[in-house]
């Protein structure tokens, strides 16, 4: 079995440093990222017509969830096979099942005192970092950030509460059930709206056609789907952080953690 | 002017700070004491080469100028809060996990047997 992985990595492998061969030289100026021949560079295309294309000042945000969704899509299926395969490996249910720690947990900050300091602290930064987050998640189309920069802040202000308490404080508000919900349904989002407009005699991920579904005019609709995608994006990049976090501290028990 | 001036006298203040932090998180014999100079250090220099900034940002208290000058401001609140958190935090967990402080050749250990104490 071993021998059979071996051999399809090494061919891949090979495959694909043989395609490095094939790329343009580094700072040509005619390959087709930079220059292109004639009218047909790319990045003077979005650089030019992001604006009136998609009405969305921050063309970074524009390349990826719009002109190349199906990248960001299979982007975000690869996070989330990444955490569905962490959960499937480290996953284990003990013997007797035995549900929760050992030893009852004092969920107050309180009872212990030792962390009283660590607990306050994470008690104020934690709301501020997740409405932060969803600002970030938000605001992508007009400054730095986005579904995935957005996510990731969401999924440690969780981290944050398994760290600073414990965490079956953390699973008490983001339960196992609920983050696999979560991470199929951001899939299920991002994929969604590409079907949408597939059922509405367009190409896949083309959010022009959903005008009538945002009710604006379809420059506006391809704003509006972006948001869309990236707020799918943002559920399963939240859930899979903190499904990592809860499984690799726990030895995929869930329950005790650190 | 007088509002540069101030600035980048915090700014060089922070800097110096920075350099004392730097220069203890190498030269102090243990942990604690490392991080007493890394956490207290990083803490009051980023604070005064952040507010030096946001001085630096206020001009005339009008525009994206001073949005920005309050959005450095909120960074020091921020880094006031957790900065000290953090190295209470890395204190507290090395004490837990036993390190033993470096003490005076005849002083007692006040810390008492570090290992005594459970979380």
């Amino acid at each position: 079995m071993k021998w059979i992985g071996l051999i399809a990595v090494v061919l891949t492998g090979a495959l694909l440093l043989s395609a490095v061969g094939d790329f343009p030289d580094f700072g040509d100026p005619k390959s087709p990222a930079n220059g292109g021949v004639g009218d047909f560079s790319v990045s003077q295309y979005y650089i030019t017509h992001t604006e009136q294309d998609t009405k969305v000042p921050n063309v970074v945000t524009a390349v990826l969830a719009d002109y190349r969704g199906y990248d960001t899509m299979f982007e975000t299926t690869v996070i989330f096979i990444a955490g569905i395969g962490i959960i499937a490996i480290l996953r284990s249910h003990p013997p007797g099942g035995r549900r929760g720690p050992a030893h009852p947990i004092d969920a107050t900050v309180d009872g212990d005192h030792q962390r009283i300091i660590i607990g306050i602290t994470c008690r104020i930064m934690i709301p501020i970092i997740q409405i932060f987050a969803l600002y970030v998640v938000a605001h992508g189309h007009h400054s730095p950030g986005g579904g995935f920069q957005g996510g990731v802040m969401l999924g440690a202000s969780f981290i944050l509460i398994g760290l600073s308490r414990d965490l079956q404080a953390a699973l008490a508000r983001f339960s196992e059930r609920r983050f696999i919900v979560l991470a199929c349904l951001g899939v299920a989002i991002y994929a969604g709206f590409g079907l949408l407009c597939l059922l509405l005699e367009r190409n896949f991920l083309d959010y022009g056609v959903l005008d009538g579904f945002f009710h604006t005019d379809p420059v506006m609709a391809r704003s509006h789907g972006i948001f869309a995608v990236e707020v799918g994006v943002a559920f399963t990049v939240t859930a899979i952080m903190f499904a990592i976090y809860a499984n690799l501290s726990s030895k995929g028990r869930l329950d005790e953690g650190l | 002017m007088i509002l540069d001036l101030v600035s980048m006298l915090l700014i060089a203040a922070g800097l110096l700070f920075f350099v004392g932090a730097a220069v203890g998180l190498v030269r102090f014999p243990d942990f604690y004491t490392r991080m007493h100079a890394a956490g207290k250090g990083d803490t009051l220099s980023s604070l005064l080469v952040i507010s030096g900034f946001a001085l630096h940002e206020f001009k005339d208290f009008e525009g994206m100028d001073f949005i920005l000058a309050l959005k450095l401001l909120a960074i020091c609140v921020f880094i006031m809060m957790t900065s000290p958190t953090s190295t209470h935090a890395l204190i507290d967990a090395g004490y837990e996990d036993g390190i033993e402080p470096v003490i005076a050749p005849d002083a007692e250990n006040v810390l008492g047997d570090p290992t005594s104490r459970q979380p």
